[in-house]
């Protein structure tokens, strides 16, 4: 019998399918439907819990900020005035100034303090986990209760800071710090530096002792100075913990509240006000909530812009080490 | 679901209602009928109570409630303490949500904030029944009314006090008991006792702290006669410009920072520490509070070291800042007629007068008898003082007055540590109007 090879085929035989890959072979993708319902499950919750403390919070706050609610009493619906007046409020834009400013200075000196700690510590030697502990400890006990305990230590006449130096010859002793601007940021600034580098300690630490030590290792063999094992090994592999410290580091320079509330109040004058500060005095001092709330909406935004940059900038690219592999 | 199902579910549904209604606060009838005024507002009332006051008088809130419950079977009060920052948030927030407590003890500053807007009941007719009216707090009430009507009565008293030292008069040659009565006596006695050195100064102020200044610095203002603001609200005018009694005490401070009369570190005191130089024995003349000296102080220092007199003016007469709480009952409160029976418990002279021994003063001007200047002298001087107080009525107060940034502050700092005195009360009249001129947009 010739069978015709071109004719029409026959529906009714029953066609074997070539083989795919493991995983998505049954009916037509429905396991990785299944697979994507049993996603979804998993996050939910997650996801509802997202949906009702923060999200929609969030959109509620976009709506207030839009109106001219106040503490109490009838609202009205002002559309973007909040925020019009929002980039002509010269104390607004001068606590957007100030908390750049503050950001600028502080950030640089927490990452090398601590990573100069982190430097320190990172071996098991004797005496070590102490310096860890002891490094580590302002962050423990907090940054209101030590603002509270620097504010008493600042005091002219009586506080630590001006007697000690005083004696070195380096102040007088009757220095008002709290009061005037260049002294009381700089002062916050040293204070916040000393507070936070622990934290950034933490995180270098850990990221250093996952470091395989086989690599420090052939660098000796190679004749590598210390410098440049840091610079070539260890830095390189901390890339990812260097840059949570770093985004950990900017928001919360961009959410000061307390050692400014605490240690001048935003004074002299709102010279020393950052951007948690300026909402606060909107919100609970003027009773002034819709007008505050644009503020702390617009104060998410540029937070989320700057991590989101920082988090481009200092990706650590996953691929990198397989595509070394291919080229090798 | 069958019907039966479903009419049991209902049958249960109802029951917890009713029984949800039994049991919540302002149950009884006679509470819901009753309006201020009537015959029976706040009389025989039932039900429970719920009384918010401020964590700054716990000790006081706690004794009152303690003592109304052990006295009432049928009427309790649940005593709330909500915090300083956050006393008025919460209080807005529960009317927002139809649900507020039944009494507050509200700070009295941020009483006008509350009234403009119909929040609290009106009980302009049941204060007028009190027979002691015309005794209650004058600063008290005036917070408290609006458009001529009264939506609150005084809780409690936080007066402000010329404070000195017997022993430091003694030995600078004053007569202790002899306070200085003008702004010039007051001058002249720092020069005398901070000439006694060894770390001793003549007067001390909490440089950096905005609040306690407007608390001490403004009632000599108050006692020449002169305000820093006028009109009613939504229609307040600044008088800063030209005012004459804001000038002379300004001019004091700035001859107490200028001489040395005062501790460097006053510059930089914002409160937390104020008073406590004072109490150590190296201060001869202090304005502060009543309350706080008497809270820092031992009896023994009270007795014997310390004593109070009224804030002079410059070149007499005296006042006092108005301090301390008002009550008010919310308009949706569930049980204002047993409120009502609440505060005229307190009002009650019993009550009253265990009020200097908890740290606070009475807001009634008629318990000031001799037996009772007997028994609490310093305060007394408090309590004479309350019927010239006074505080400034209007709803910039906290933007003006408590905050750095406010005019209050930079006007005293330009005036006091930077001696231009002319910029000074520019930057006072400009900032006070524009602040008003906010309030009332």
């Amino acid at each position: 019998m010739i069978v015709d090879e071109s004719g029409p085929r026959d529906n009714t035989v029953p066609r074997v399918r070539p083989a795919r890959p493991r995983g998505t072979l049954v009916r037509g993708g429905s396991l990785r439907a299944r697979r994507a319902r049993t996603g979804i499950a998993l996050v939910s919750p997650a996801f509802a819990l997202v949906a009702v403390f923060v999200l929609f919070p969030l959109a509620f706050a976009v709506y207030i900020s839009l109106t001219d609610w106040p503490l109490i009493g009838p609202y009205h619906f002002t559309g973007g005035r909040n925020y019009t007046e929002l980039i002509h409020d010269p104390v607004f834009l001068h606590s957007v100034l100030f908390t750049l400013l503050y950001t600028a200075i502080v950030t640089g000196p927490i990452l090398v303090l601590g990573y100069a700690m982190a430097v320190f510590v990172r071996a098991n030697w004797p005496g070590s986990v102490v310096f860890r502990t002891v490094f580590f400890l302002p962050f423990i006990v907090g940054l209101a209760t030590e603002s509270f305990m620097l504010l008493l230590e600042l005091q002219p006449d009586s506080g630590a800071i001006d007697a000690v130096l005083g004696k070195l010859g380096l102040a007088s002793s009757s220095t008002a710090w709290t009061v005037h601007y260049g002294l009381a940021l700089g002062a916050i600034c040293v204070f916040v530096v000393w507070f936070a580098s622990g934290l950034t300690m933490m995180i270098l630490m850990g990221g250093m002792q996952g470091v395989p030590g086989e690599l420090y290792e052939a660098a000796d063999v190679d004749g590598a100075t210390w410098w440049q094992k840091e610079r070539r090994i260890t830095i390189p592999m901390l890339r990812r913990n260097i840059a949570l410290s770093l985004i950990i580091s900017v928001i919360g320079s961009f959410l000061a509240f307390n050692q400014f509330f605490i240690l001048t109040e935003g004074g002299p004058g709102t010279s020393t006000e950052p951007i948690v500060m300026w909402i606060y005095q909107e919100a609970f001092v003027a009773y002034h909530l819709g007008y505050a709330t644009a503020g702390a909406i617009a104060l998410v935004i540029v937070v989320g812009i700057i991590s989101a940059a920082q988090f481009y900038l200092l990706r650590d690219d996953a691929d990198a080490p397989r595509r070394a592999g291919r080229r090798r | 679901m069958n019907r039966r199902t479903l009419a049991l579910l209902s049958a249960a549904a109802l029951l917890s209602a009713a029984a949800a209604g039994c049991s919540s606060s302002g149950s009884s009838p006679a509470a819901v009928a009753a309006s201020p005024g009537s015959a029976n507002f706040g009389v025989n009332a039932t039900g429970t109570v719920q009384f918010w006051a401020r964590t700054v008088s716990k000790t006081l809130a706690q004794k009152l409630v303690s003592e109304f419950n052990a006295t009432h079977s049928n009427l309790k009060v649940k005593l709330t303490l909500t915090s300083i920052n956050d006393d008025t948030t919460s209080l807005a927030t529960s009317i927002r949500a139809g649900d507020p407590p039944d009494v507050v003890g509200l700070n009295d500053i941020d009483m006008p904030t509350f009234t403009r807007n119909g929040s609290f009941l009106n009980l302009t007719k049941a204060i007028a029944l009190l027979p002691y009216e015309k005794y209650l707090s004058p600063g008290h009430i005036g917070l408290a009314t609006y458009n001529g009507q009264e939506y609150g009565v005084p809780y409690w008293a936080d007066l402000s006090v010329l404070w000195y030292n017997k022993q430091l008069f003694s030995q600078a040659g004053l007569n202790p008991n002899d306070p200085p009565t003008t702004y010039a006596q007051i001058l002249s006695d720092a020069q005398a006792i901070n000439k006694l050195g060894n770390g001793i100064h003549g007067f001390t102020f909490a440089g950096d702290c905005e609040g306690c200044l407007g608390f001490t610095v403004q009632p000599g203002i108050w006692a020449s006669g002169s305000y820093l603001t006028s009109g009613p609200i939504g229609n307040q005018t600044a008088t800063i410009s030209g005012n004459q009694a804001l000038v002379q005490a300004l001019t004091l401070y700035r001859d107490m920072w200028t001489e040395k009369l005062v501790p460097d570190n006053d510059r930089t005191d914002d409160g937390p520490t104020w008073g406590q130089d004072f109490v150590a024995g190296k201060i001869g003349i202090m304005p502060g509070g009543y309350g706080q000296i008497e809270n820092l102080a031992t009896p023994a220092e009270l007795a014997t070291e310390f004593a109070d007199a009224p804030l002079p003016g410059a070149d007499g007469g005296y006042s006092t800042f108005d301090g301390g709480d008002d009550f008010a009952i919310p308009a949706a409160a569930k049980n204002p007629s047993g409120a009502w029976e609440f505060i005229t418990w307190v009002l009650q002279t019993q009550q009253q007068e265990q009020y200097p021994d908890l740290g606070a003063t009475p807001i009634r001007t008629d318990l000031l008898t001799p037996s009772y200047s007997a028994a609490h002298p310093l305060d007394a001087v408090a309590l004479k003082a309350l019927g010239h107080g006074y505080a400034p009525v209007g709803l910039i107060y906290n933007q003006a007055f408590n905050v750095p940034q406010g005019p209050w502050f930079q006007m005293f700092t330009t005036a006091v540590y930077d001696g231009n005195m002319s910029l000074a009360l520019q930057q006072g009249q400009s900032g006070f109007t524009q602040l008003l001129q906010q309030a009332a947009s």
